[in-house]
């Protein structure tokens, strides 16, 4: 009972903030401002309702390459469809687009406002988190090309390139600032920590996680543990996805993982896994081995909605 | 005697690095095969529509293939045997046109193409889209060259090429355009190559 009074005045001050906000919009016929970015965990309605009411941008001097309408109209379509967030061909983007993919479903209008407050400030700050990107990313974002729907996606481009720049971890020790084409290379890479660090910094969830860079978790069932998990939460594998989807022929490979996809579902039957993952814009289904599931899977994260945020 | 011995072994080492570069390869490759090629081509632009799908073969004999069926929620992703009838049940499941697939299978599995797929680009902001073929020649698997995977692009529009024959980005950007991270060269107007390390 105390959750549901806990929850209705946080619907209330959300509700009475964003009309506040519109209402300041309306008079001053400026663009929208952010809303409390980051506090509480919002509606996909919401975004919706926040994002439709901006029918035009101004262009950003601080992102000088990118395109006003096509930012608006990127970041539209991730408010919609989540699903659509695509990290690029050839990128090493995949690890902000999982975060990206959990960050719409958690607190879609935090995202919206914080891209807009990066578009309009050049910088932003998201819970305690400050951004503030490098002028290369800036003059980078909107300019990537050649990696398909990432090329027109200037939202998107911003937020993956921003996020590379503020968070490190040990694979980017050797190329810390960036420069043309190192969206490709070590400077975007995320190792597991990294990657956890972020959502624990961004997303308002609790989380558990289980493996690491280079030693598989260790689990008698990791179908069993998976399924259990994606019962009562949002699970994201950190896989070797060059023996999934092979690039080529070669026998003997690194058994490392390099990829990071969010479990969707999950079930078994004969010893063979039906599991159904989200990356790069799309839902896959794929069917294999529990033996071959074991070998590829390196990390588990865990994420549940934290109850003061729960919707 | 010495100097003579070692004439001929550099001849030699000369004549079989040569005859086995991708340059060679790639210079005499598509017209030798062209017509094997261009009829995968243009099959699979023919049978795409009914249903996208992609083949590729995962394993170095060509005995296993990966088959991604592509519908409008989800991306069915398959392995099987090249000769297991569970691969013709799952195209006449999804209503695929399995005899013809089956035979771009063989066609695709004769010539050593080790994927077939649609790919999308975009020209000023517009979504276009061009079939991507990988093929691993027998001349490819010399030493030196095992990983090497001849990769043609077929665009549904003629393309701008620099003096050097290299593809261009468009004809009022003089900047090369790159697939998968690549630079390629011109065959004729529509169709360029790239000798790779991956073959997607």
């Amino acid at each position: 009972m105390k959750s549901c009074t806990h929850k209705r005045a946080l619907h209330l001050t959300r509700a009475t903030a964003l009309l506040c906000l519109l209402a300041a919009c309306a008079i001053t016929g400026k663009a929208l401002a952010p809303v409390f970015p980051g506090k509480v965990t919002s509606t996909q309605q919401q975004a919706i309702d926040y994002v439709e009411k901006i029918v035009e941008l101004k262009s950003s001097a601080h992102w000088p390459n990118i395109k006003p309408d096509l930012f608006l109209k990127d970041l539209k379509n991730s408010i919609h469809d989540p699903v659509s967030i695509y990290a690029g061909k050839g990128t090493n983007f995949c690890a902000y687009g999982a975060l990206t993919y959990l960050f719409l479903q958690d607190d879609p209008l935090g995202y919206a406002t914080l891209l807009l407050q990066l578009y309009h400030e050049g910088k932003a700050s998201f819970r305690k988190v400050k951004f503030d990107p490098s002028a290369a990313i800036k003059q980078q974002a909107g300019d990537l090309k050649y990696k398909g729907a990432l090329d027109i996606n200037p939202a998107e481009q911003m937020w993956f390139l921003t996020l590379a720049d503020h968070y490190k971890g040990y694979l980017n020790f050797f190329n810390l600032n960036y420069d043309e084409g190192d969206e490709n290379r070590f400077w975007a890479s995320a190792n597991y920590a990294k990657f956890n660090r972020m959502t624990r910094q961004l997303l308002h969830y609790d989380y558990d996680a289980m493996g690491a860079d280079l030693m598989r978790p260790r689990l008698k069932n990791i179908y069993n543990y998976i399924s259990e998990k994606m019962k009562t939460g949002t699970v994201v594998l950190f896989i070797n996805n060059r023996i999934v989807h092979k690039k080529d022929h070669i026998q003997i490979k690194l058994g490392v993982p390099t990829h990071f996809i969010v479990a969707e579902r999950i079930s078994m039957k004969d010893d063979i896994i039906t599991f159904i993952y989200w990356d790069y814009g799309r839902k896959t289904q794929l069917q294999i081995s529990t033996a071959f599931f074991k070998r590829i899977v390196f990390g588990i994260t865990w994420f549940t909605k934290k109850e003061k945020n729960a919707r | 005697m010495p100097g003579k011995l070692f004439c001929i072994l550099s001849f030699l080492s000369a004549v079989f690095l040569f005859s086995c570069s991708p340059k060679n390869i790639s210079t005499n490759y598509y017209y030798e095969n062209e017509k094997a090629l261009d009829r995968i081509e243009e099959s699979y632009k023919e049978l795409y529509p009914l249903g996208p799908f992609t083949i590729g073969f995962t394993s170095r004999d060509f005995k296993k293939l990966s088959l991604e069926i592509i519908t409008d929620t989800l991306s069915y992703i398959y392995e099987f045997g090249i000769d297991e009838p569970r691969l013709l049940d799952t195209l006449k499941a999804y209503r695929l046109d399995a005899a013809r697939i089956n035979t771009l299978i063989k066609e695709m599995h004769d010539i050593r193409c080790t994927w077939i797929t649609y790919s999308d680009y975009y020209v000023d902001e517009k979504k276009q889209n061009l079939i991507l073929m990988s093929i691993k020649p027998v001349a490819l698997k010399a030493p030196f060259s095992y990983a090497k995977y001849y990769v043609l692009t077929y665009f549904p529009q003629p393309q701008y090429f620099d003096s050097e024959g290299r593809l261009l980005d468009k004809r009022s950007l003089r900047r090369l355009r790159k697939i998968n991270g690549e630079v390629f060269r011109r065959i004729n107007n529509k169709v360029c190559y790239a000798v790779t390390g991956h073959f997607r």
